[in-house]
């Protein structure tokens, strides 16, 4: 039980009201959703950030562990407190703070439910992408301990892509900000690490979201199968065309039986699987692409395949996919929803062997899933009274664990690793894997006091074998090391560790005079022999390259399946992958194509203990373990050196088509919003000034389906047209080079070249307000993203100060991605510093303890 | 029945978590102590042996409001309403009573001319503002210590109880053939007797006969405190009361009371011979908003145009399924103009006697509904229950909304014509 002094200086903090001592709250706090139990000392319910702080240093003082939790809805024991630790329960934090509609963002406490979220947007016409089936009762702290998906993150993504700041209480009571209201804060990404961290890294507070306006129209389907594999194949045939529906619910004949005695919703009883799909977006060419569907499905052998005639329809429709964890609950006095992730292509053969497990452990089950993100939730029925069922239903659901693993999978895909999953991690992650992880975790909770006992197995000692010293150092030109594979890299790492070099990962070199000035010279440790197709499997929209890949290169391979990385960084003709990902360089397409993070399914890469670690898999759908992919992705080569990358690839749209009209800035601002405000789906809202050239060109792109191009190019220019420009003009841009490509590399060839990352409504205001100097070479204001891009040729101190200052005011931050030497000798690049930095510096000195990698490029230099 | 033979209705519950979404006690307080998977928890606990019967369990079992709202969010539909009310009549069995409200259900309650008696002194007490309420009616101070606060709940007693003025009997009505009973609910009876008026001037427009009776308490309060016994014995007082004439319908304007009504066969003890007299009598219980037709004649030219807003009590919509018929009347009603409520099925915290028994817990979730309220610019707030109209007054006071309270019969008895008839004053 709790220390009596301790559980005072509690109830000193929170009142004494808002602590619940004793057997009941003991007994009630003991479980979540899960199987999971273990009864808690204590739980607190703090009132706002400064109380939740407060708490944690109280404990943390005192080396009592705790455990974050909402509603406790939790399905794999994440929100069970053990080592009887304290319970830190933020129901109270249940307010919407703010709605800025304009710069499309919500910021909440993070124990308002993900439907509170939704109910407050709908009447505006806005909606948050995650939609986790228990969205009513499951809190946004929840979801972003969890990194929750839904149904339709299969178009959306999945919390981590929607999540833009989060205000965060570290386990040592410090509060931290991790972004804002700007799509790409400077350094590490810590907001992506902190989500799906499952409560063992600190408590999130507050969160800024991303939202989004509604789509224009919806079309919902049901298909009919008499063969669940025909259902199967039907969903890979459908992604691999190119259509991404807004969602891809697979039911199987269990289920919809089961739904069918409790709801009566239409379904077939006769059928072996039906297909809830739905797509969505402008009104145009949407008929048309359901018609596509429906053909790919009938092409698989679909009995049948019906559009639901009205929302009442649609409605009863989606009851039953809502409704069908209840109905298979009147069957059973328990169940346990197995989450694993295989890619789509293997989805028939997973059920085989879902269904020929469940038999051999003598369990009845159910399949209703996310079949469009290859997201399994096999439902196994039983009696957790009867302690014998209990342990063969987790044997069971290893065991199914294990075979999705086997077929390409992974072990979770949004439920969390919890307590239930810990014993699969080792199925995905080598002893060096977890101890990377580990070593994450040990920089924000060296005592390991929060969350304990989740997500990683204990430690194998005879794992950690030491490494053995290279035969010789590799050949290598001076000031170049060319290994010739991740593992030469690796001994190139160990061999720099040994010597005290500093090694800076180098792909083509285009990119390379990212961050400060580094504190020792450094070796170029190039990947160019890393280069090359790993995987191309187009079905599943996946690809594998080496890091040392051309961007140019993997895209002409890419093509062949008409397929591509929808990423166009700066100098994307020369630049390599791994360069890409480690500066998650990207375009004005990061709006609607997502960022390197958004695109990114996992990689390898050689850390600063010279071990190859693997991060992340080749489903679209992975929360197993710290997302390493996203700590890595835009580590600008300071924590470790790329090996491989696995990207969610993207069918290439029709037709490429912009708008285009020049006016003043205000002028384009207004009509850029005007654009982000309706139901068009812009691929990017830019407006560019180049050289002498007074004003400004406005671009609005499109992509996709001719049908629906040609409608958003018509309205687009009315919106301009309304709101004061004068008709803007189309044209046609390359796929791969976009509509930036020669202001970006006028931008990347200027002395000076700054980055301002704003929230989307500061947008218009900073170069309008900024000094320009006579001969800046390029401005481009991207009023989605909330960036704006200046090339200049001179900067002086007192400038960049001033730059500093006004975007910090406007609630951004600046960096000079591009300036000669003595100017980074001179002033830190990323502005002044910011305390959430030092997270920045702790993770790498506890991920590369010997400094090998990039050192002193990061934010906020030391001395 | 202990608790125990429960237990396979228990082991149902997988712990998803959806109850404390619709749960008002959840949402007002954000405590699982306080939301249906911790009371079935606490359950399981009892029945697996991990807990004992004792005080700590107090709070778990009786700070529910029994709204069910957590039945209508629960995949396997557990009943958790009728589980806690199990567990109050093991409670008090097991860890005790409380003497002064057992005295309440087994003296006063049975009948009812004490009822208005009690409310009539009560009243006075009021009115003089020498005594307070909680003072003259010493017997409610069993409800709990919040008593004193949550006296003001009360505005002021009407002075003259509905039956004290319009005595039990027969009475001829305009209508067809029916012979209808109209079961007087004490809080009709005593706190809301111009909501009965109107009630009797409707049921008279359909009835040949209406038949106010001379009933007693219907036996809900002591159900819901857990005293099952005390409960059966206002029954069946009641049903040897409704069996003694042929009425075709059993109608009460108390949703609350119709739901209870309802289930009397529930109710019976094993063996009883009453057994077939309840199910009879069951059968024939319709709530008001059941037997009320829209008015057919023109409305008064008088009648101002009014926004009208509608609140369903726990007994009716989940209790009796009673969600389309008030808002079909309401809007039916010319120079009316419906919106709906948003959360109108939410319970307003009043639940018989819970605000006087957690009053803090009460108030929280009469303010969501106060929120809910002035968000609809409604001018008139109707209801079928005459706990949620003393509750929801009382929110509206507190918060001086322009609101008017009332039940729907009040309502629609305002804009019927009905000539010839004597009107009930």
């Amino acid at each position: 039980m709790i220390d009596p002094v301790l559980l005072q200086q509690l109830r000193r903090i929170v009142g004494p009201d808002h602590v619940l001592a004793g057997h009941v709250g003991a007994e009630v706090y003991s479980y979540d959703a899960s199987l999971a139990q273990a009864a808690p000392g204590v739980v607190v319910f703090p009132g706002d950030t400064a109380e939740t702080a407060a708490v944690v240093r109280a404990l943390s003082a005192a080396g009592v562990p705790c455990t974050p939790r909402g509603f406790g809805t939790n399905l794999s024991g994440g929100s069970v407190a053990l080592q009887h630790g304290v319970v830190i329960c933020l129901t109270r934090l249940n307010r919407i703070l703010h709605m800025d509609i304009p710069g499309r963002i919500l910021r909440v406490q993070c124990g308002v439910t993900n439907l509170e979220v939704q109910n407050a947007l709908a009447p505006l016409g806005y909606f948050f992408a995650p939609d986790p089936a228990s969205q009513k009762a499951a809190t946004l702290g929840g979801n972003i301990g969890e990194n929750s998906g839904g149904p339709h993150c299969l178009k959306y993504g999945v919390t981590v892509n929607h999540i833009l700041g989060l205000e965060v209480v570290l386990p040592d009571g410090e509060v931290h900000s991790f972004g804002g209201e700007g799509f790409d804060p400077p350094g590490y990404d810590l907001r992506g690490l902190f989500v799906g961290s499952e409560g063992t890294l600190g408590i999130a507070t507050e969160a800024v979201l991303r939202i989004m306006p509604r789509a224009e129209a919806v079309i919902t389907m049901l298909a009919v199968y008499d063969d669940i594999a025909d259902a199967a194949r039907s969903v890979t045939a459908i992604i691999s065309q190119g259509i991404v529906p807004a969602t891809l619910e697979m039911m199987d004949t269990v289920i919809i039986g089961a739904v069918e005695d409790s709801i009566h919703c239409g379904y077939p009883r006769d059928a072996a699987a039906v297909l809830i799909i739905e797509v969505e977006g402008l009104a145009a060419g949407l008929g048309a692409q359901a018609a596509r569907i429906q053909a790919l499905c009938m092409a698989q052998g679909c009995r049948s395949i019906r559009e639901a005639s009205d929302s009442a329809e649609r409605n009863q429709l989606w009851a039953g996919r809502r409704g069908a964890f209840g109905a298979i609950a009147r069957i059973a006095p328990s169940y346990l929803v197995a989450d694993c992730t295989v890619p789509r292509t293997r989805l028939p053969e997973a059920l085989l062997e879902v269904a020929r497990l469940c038999q051999h452990h003598g369990f009845k089950s159910g399949n209703v899933f996310h079949a469009g993100d290859g997201n399994l939730h096999p439902l196994l029925l039983f009696d957790a009274r009867d302690k014998a069922q209990l342990a063969r239903v987790h044997e069971a659901a290893m065991d199914i664990t294990a075979a999705c693993v086997r077929l390409g999978g992974t072990i979770t895909g949004e439920h969390g690793v919890g307590m239930e999953k810990i014993g699969a991690m080792r199925l995905v992650f080598s002893e060096h894997d977890l101890d990377f992880q580990r070593a994450v975790r040990k920089t924000f909770d060296p005592r390991e006091t929060f969350n304990p006992g989740k997500m990683f197995p204990p430690p194998v000692p005879s794992a950690a074998t030491p490494v053995a010293t290279p035969a010789a150092p590799p050949p290598a030109p001076a000031g170049e090391w060319l290994p010739a594979d991740a593992q030469e890299a690796c001994e190139c790492v160990r061999a720099a560790a040994r010597a005290g070099l500093a090694l800076l990962p180098a792909g083509s070199g285009c990119l390379g005079g990212f961050g400060n000035h580094p504190d020792r010279p450094e070796i170029r440790l190039r990947s160019d022999q890393l280069c090359g197709v790993i995987d191309v499997d187009p079905a599943n929209q996946v690809a594998v390259f080496g890091s040392g890949t051309p961007w140019a290169a993997a895209q002409a391979r890419l093509l062949e399946h008409r397929q591509w990385i929808p990423i166009r960084p700066p100098l994307s003709g020369a630049c390599t992958l791994g360069g890409m990902v480690a500066l998650g360089a990207c375009g004005p397409e990061r709006m609607y194509h997502g960022a390197p993070r958004d695109r990114m399914l996992g990689l390898k890469f050689v850390s600063g203990l010279g071990r190859e670690i693997v991060a992340g898999g080749k489903v679209v759908k992975n929360v197993a373990g710290y997302d390493m992919t996203r700590l890595l992705t835009g580590s600008a080569g300071t924590l470790g050196f790329l090996t491989e990358l696995n990207f969610r690839t993207a069918s290439v749209p029709e037709v490429c088509r912009a708008l285009r009209v020049r006016g003043d800035l205000a002028a384009c601002a207004r009509a850029a919003a005007a654009v982000l405000h309706s139901t068009l789906e812009p691929v990017f809202v830019t407006a560019v000034s180049r050289g002498p050239e007074p004003g400004w060109e406005l671009r609005v792109g499109f992509e996709g389906f001719a049908e629906t191009v040609e409608v958003q190019i018509k309205k687009g220019q009315a919106l301009i047209r309304e709101s004061g420009l004068p008709l803007p003009e189309t044209f046609d841009y390359p796929l791969l080079e976009g509509a930036h490509a020669a202001d970006l590399a006028a931008f990347c060839s200027s002395a000076f070249a700054i980055c301002a990352n704003l929230p989307a409504g500061a947008v218009a205001g900073f170069p309008g307000d900024a000094p320009t100097p006579p001969g800046s070479s390029c401005r481009i204001a991207d009023f989605a993203c909330g960036r704006v891009s200046l090339g200049l040729p001179a900067l002086s101190g007192p400038d960049w100060q001033g730059i500093c200052a006004r975007t910090s005011q406007a609630g951004g931050s600046a960096v000079v991605t591009q300036a000669p030497e003595a100017f980074k000798q001179q002033f830190d690049v990323f502005g002044p510093p910011r305390p959430e930095w030092r997270l920045l510096h702790d993770l790498k000195d506890g991920l590369d303890p010997g400094h090998v990698f990039a050192p002193g490029r990061l934010p906020g230099r030391k001395g | 029945m202990a608790i125990a033979e429960q237990y396979d209705e228990i082991a149902r519950c997988n712990r998803c978590g959806f109850c404390q979404v619709a749960c008002p006690v959840f949402r007002a307080t954000g405590r699982e102590t306080g939301v249906a998977r911790g009371r079935i928890a606490m359950l399981r606990a009892l029945v697996e042996k991990r807990a004992e019967w004792n005080r700590e369990l107090e709070n778990s079992l009786f700070a529910c409001l029994l709204c069910g709202a957590c039945t209508a969010n629960c995949f396997p539909a557990l009943p958790t309403s009728d589980l806690i009310l199990e567990a109050r009549t093991e409670y008090l069995e097991r860890v005790g009573r409380n003497p002064l409200l057992r005295l309440l259900f087994t003296r006063l309650l049975p009948h009812p001319e004490r009822v208005r008696l009690a409310a009539r002194a009560a009243g006075l007490g009021k009115r003089s503002g020498a005594t307070r309420v909680a003072k003259a009616l010493k017997l409610l101070r069993c409800f709990g210590r919040d008593l004193e606060r949550s006296e003001e709940i009360v505005d002021r007693f009407p002075a003259r109880a509905f039956r004290d003025t319009v005595k039990p009997g027969s009475y001829p009505g305009s209508g067809e053939s029916l012979r209808i009973a109209y079961f007087v609910g004490c809080g009709t009876d005593v706190m809301c007797p111009a909501a009965g008026a109107a009630s009797l001037q409707l049921l008279q427009l359909v009835a040949r006969r209406v038949t106010v009776l001379d009933n007693c308490c219907c036996g809900l309060p002591p159900r819901a405190y857990g005293e099952r016994d005390a409960a059966w014995k206002l029954a069946a007082k009641n049903i040897a009361l409704l069996s003694s004439e042929p009425f075709d319908l059993i109608v009460t304007d108390c949703s609350s009371c119709a739901s209870f009504l309802k289930k009397y066969p529930a109710l019976v003890p094993p063996g009883d011979p009453l057994a077939p007299a309840a199910a009879a009598v069951a059968a024939k219980v319709r709530d008001l908003l059941e037997v009320v037709v829209p008015p057919s004649a023109p409305s008064l030219q008088a009648d101002e145009h009014l926004i009208v807003t509608y609140h369903d009590p726990c007994h009716a919509v989940r209790g009796q399924g009673l969600s389309a018929q008030p808002r079909n009347l309401l809007r039916a009603l010319k120079n009316v103009e419906y919106r709906e409520l948003p959360e109108a099925d939410w319970c307003c915290g009043g639940a018989g006697s819970y605000a006087l028994s957690h009053y803090d817990v009460s108030r929280k979730i009469l303010e969501r509904k106060m929120d809910n309220l002035a968000r609809t610019g409604a001018g008139v707030l109707a209801t079928s229950c005459p706990a949620c109209i003393l509750q929801l007054s009382y929110g509206v006071r507190l918060r001086q909304l322009p609101v008017r309270v009332c039940h729907v019969s009040e309502l629609i008895a305002s804009r019927t014509q009905a000539p010839g008839l004597p009107r009930a004053t």
